[in-house]
């Protein structure tokens, strides 16, 4: 068998010859057999090949990874049969700078059927793992099991920096069955902490700087629809660029406020007030002394997801008879 | 060997062209995010892409019956992916999964980090990525896309994301919910996409518990024949199901579903088929707490829509506990199911013969 094997090698002298080298993320083969499988692995046990590509550059084969291979992680080229490992490289770990930068409602007064919050972050974030991170503690360090609307498809803004978390509607409408078996996720005159744990990794991969924690007292709950009639106007003096302000009344949903109040005919920028309890109008240019409309969209929500002229949970009297108007709804007012 | 590798390399060349009456066409597919998958007609892959608002069908090619595919048992499914794209398993995040229906492929939506792919595990055993470079497929945008919708400040946050796809009667559903406004929304797409048409938004109220209706967010869906007709059978998200006529999904249509099921409470479907077995319709749901459930499908329209908050009401369930950490199922042939189980931190795929 020995001798079998030494006349093998010295048939295939070639062989002895394989160097294999990584520049960057490609492995340069050289002295190959042209032939020969070349493969390269990451991971242990039974796994397959990194995905990528060959190609020939003068006698040398080139392996590309379609992706690339961090030099954190060990791999390994397999040439016909003959493995060439590449340890891991010690790398400086990245920093970590991602941090919350916001949750809204920023009020720290949240009503019992508070139907969202938007957790805004520095830095893109990795989508799917948002569950294993956040937690909802009751006020004495619990964890309030089930109150947000676990999906899968977490839902992110397009920048991946804004997630966007509902509390399962299912324990805040009125009449199903995780409401009247489980009980509200929150309780009125109750404390409660909002937690985005450290662990949580922004798209490099990187932790959080720091956890993250917002406290809230619970109030009662919202059942009023949005009622544009009563909120207060404060309004400039034409000739000035003075802000321009609305007065809810009562905290609104962060980002359907700066999306769904609109004064088309003004050049400017929308603010929000503190706690959303106020829409700014900065002008470009200054007022001019004449009528002007604000459109407010019906799908405006408050808090608990009641909108413009429309409770989150409708009590239909068993018939749904009409479909909610997706008009506008306006607001006239003019500049002396 | 090596000059096919070569060859293959080369023939990557960008070419477009289009088939005619399908609209599909051959170029590079950009996929903004890769999430539910629904197969369609033979070999048609409808990827959901949130990110871009849009719905895509790609023809993977894949029309040829494996009749000699057998069982599948892989444990450590993410440590095979993420070995194939070169990083570690806490990378890699499985979206969702579909079986070719002829093949009996199964393709996946995945992300690698934050890279959107779609993956094939055919009938041997072999992980493949699906290449999108140059491939045959067509795209419809979801209406409200997030282009249209930007707030004052020319900012653009509001995404619809897509929860669940299906493919029935020529037409393709999508469940979607919005990360801004508390709306969800059914839509249907006639496939072939039409390119100028817009899609049929329903608004569906689950309004059947007590007096309260809500826009009720779907989680699952397929669809199945009550008394002869094909109704979408849909779970909530507060794991109610719910019947709807097809027939009634058409554009600016307002739907209220009958209940037919409570299953129970601390509890969120995540997956649902229908199958046939010794001459009867079941229905298998996956759950998140609840492992998963078994109904019988027969009949659907003589249960009374359930109308007061009651466990076990309207059609009954089993719950079959030995399945659990069921992530995703898909039916695999006429006698089993694959499904993605998670153990510990080790994502298993198997068929299991259908209960």
């Amino acid at each position: 068998m020995r001798l079998l094997t030494v006349v093998l090698l010295g048939l295939c002298a070639c062989a002895a010859d394989v160097a294999v080298r990584r520049e960057g993320q490609t492995f340069r083969i050289s002295g190959s057999a042209t032939g020969a499988d070349i493969a390269l692995y990451v991971g242990a046990g039974d796994v397959p090949p990194v995905f990528g590509s060959l190609r020939t550059d003068g006698a040398d084969v080139l392996f590309q990874p379609r992706f690339e291979v961090p030099k954190s992680m060990a791999c390994r080229v397999v040439v016909g049969g003959r493995v060439f490992p590449f340890p891991a490289e010690q790398t400086a770990p990245l920093a970590r700078t991602t941090r919350v930068e916001q949750v809204y409602p920023t009020t720290s007064e949240i009503p019992a059927n508070q139907l969202k919050f938007y957790v805004k972050f520095s830095t893109p974030m990795r989508p799917g793992e948002a569950w294993q991170h956040l937690r909802l503690l009751d006020a004495q360090g619990h964890p309030v099991d089930l109150a947000f609307l676990e999906i899968d498809q977490e839902l992110w803004d397009r920048d991946g920096q804004r997630l966007t978390v509902l509390f399962d509607p299912g324990r805040i409408k009125r009449g199903v069955l995780p409401l009247s078996e489980n009980g509200p996720a929150l309780v009125a005159g109750q404390r409660y902490t909002l937690v985005a744990d450290a662990e949580w990794r922004d798209e490099r991969g990187v932790p959080l700087a720091a956890e993250f924690r917002k406290s809230f007292t619970v109030v009662a709950e919202d059942r009023t629809a949005i009622d544009p009639a009563q909120w207060k106007l404060t309004l400039p003096k034409a000739g000035t660029r003075e802000p321009l302000a609305i007065h809810f009344g009562e905290p609104l949903d962060a980002a359907l406020v700066l999306r769904l109040i609109t004064l088309p005919a003004v050049a400017g920028q929308p603010v929000l007030g503190p706690e959303e309890r106020e829409w700014r109008y900065v002008p470009k240019e200054p007022w001019k002394p004449v009528r002007y409309q604000i459109a407010i969209d019906r799908a405006l929500e408050d808090l608990a997801g009641n909108k413009v002229g429309r409770l989150f949970d409708v009590d239909t009297f068993e018939r749904i008879t009409t479909k909610p108007s997706r008009e506008a709804a306006f607001l006239s007012f003019r500049i002396e | 060997m090596l000059k096919k590798w070569i060859a293959a390399v080369t023939l990557t060349a960008v070419s477009a062209f289009a088939a005619p009456g399908t609209g599909l066409v051959t170029k590079k597919l950009e996929l903004g995010s890769a999430g539910p998958l629904a197969f369609g007609p033979a070999g048609i892959l409808f990827v959901g892409d949130s990110a871009n608002a849009s719905l895509i069908a790609i023809d993977t090619g894949d029309r040829a019956a494996n009749p000699g595919a057998g069982n599948i048992e892989l444990k450590g499914l993410n440590q095979k992916m993420a070995a194939a794209l070169g990083t570690t398993p806490d990378q890699i995040t499985v979206q969702d999964l579909a079986i070719n229906p002829v093949s009996r492929n199964i393709y996946f939506s995945v992300s690698r980090g934050t890279t959107p792919l779609i993956l094939k595990l055919d009938v041997a055993g072999k992980l493949t990525e699906l290449n999108l470079d140059s491939i045959s497929h067509s795209r419809v945008s979801l209406p409200d896309a997030p282009a249209d919708v930007k707030d004052a400040r020319g900012n653009n946050k509001r995404m619809e994301t897509i929860t669940d796809l299906g493919f029935a009667e020529g037409r393709v559903f999508v469940a979607g919910l919005s990360n801004e406004e508390f709306s969800s929304s059914l839509r249907s797409f006639p496939y072939p996409f039409v390119a100028a048409t817009k899609a049929s938004s329903i608004e569906i109220y689950h309004g059947a518990h007590g007096r309260f209706e809500t826009n009720a967010p779907v989680r699952t869906f397929t669809t199945y024949m009550v008394a002869n007709k094909p109704h979408l059978l849909a779970a909530y998200t507060c794991t109610p199901l719910v019947t709807i006529p097809l027939s009634e999904l058409t554009a600016g249509n307002k739907v209220k579903g009958k209940t037919i099921a409570e299953l129970g409470n601390r509890n969120r479907p995540l997956d649902m088929i229908v199958y046939t077995k010794d001459g009867k319709d079941y229905i298998l749901m996956a759950n998140s707490s609840r492992g998963v459930m078994k109904l019988p499908a027969a009949k659907l329209e003589t249960y009374q829509a359930i109308t007061a908050p009651t466990e076990k009401q309207g059609v009954p369930y089993e719950t079959l506990t030995e399945l659990k950490g069921v992530q995703q199922l898909d039916r695999y042939d006429a006698k089993s199911a694959v499904m993605l189980m998670l153990d510990g931190g080790s994502l298993d795929l198997r068929t299991v013969a259908l209960p």
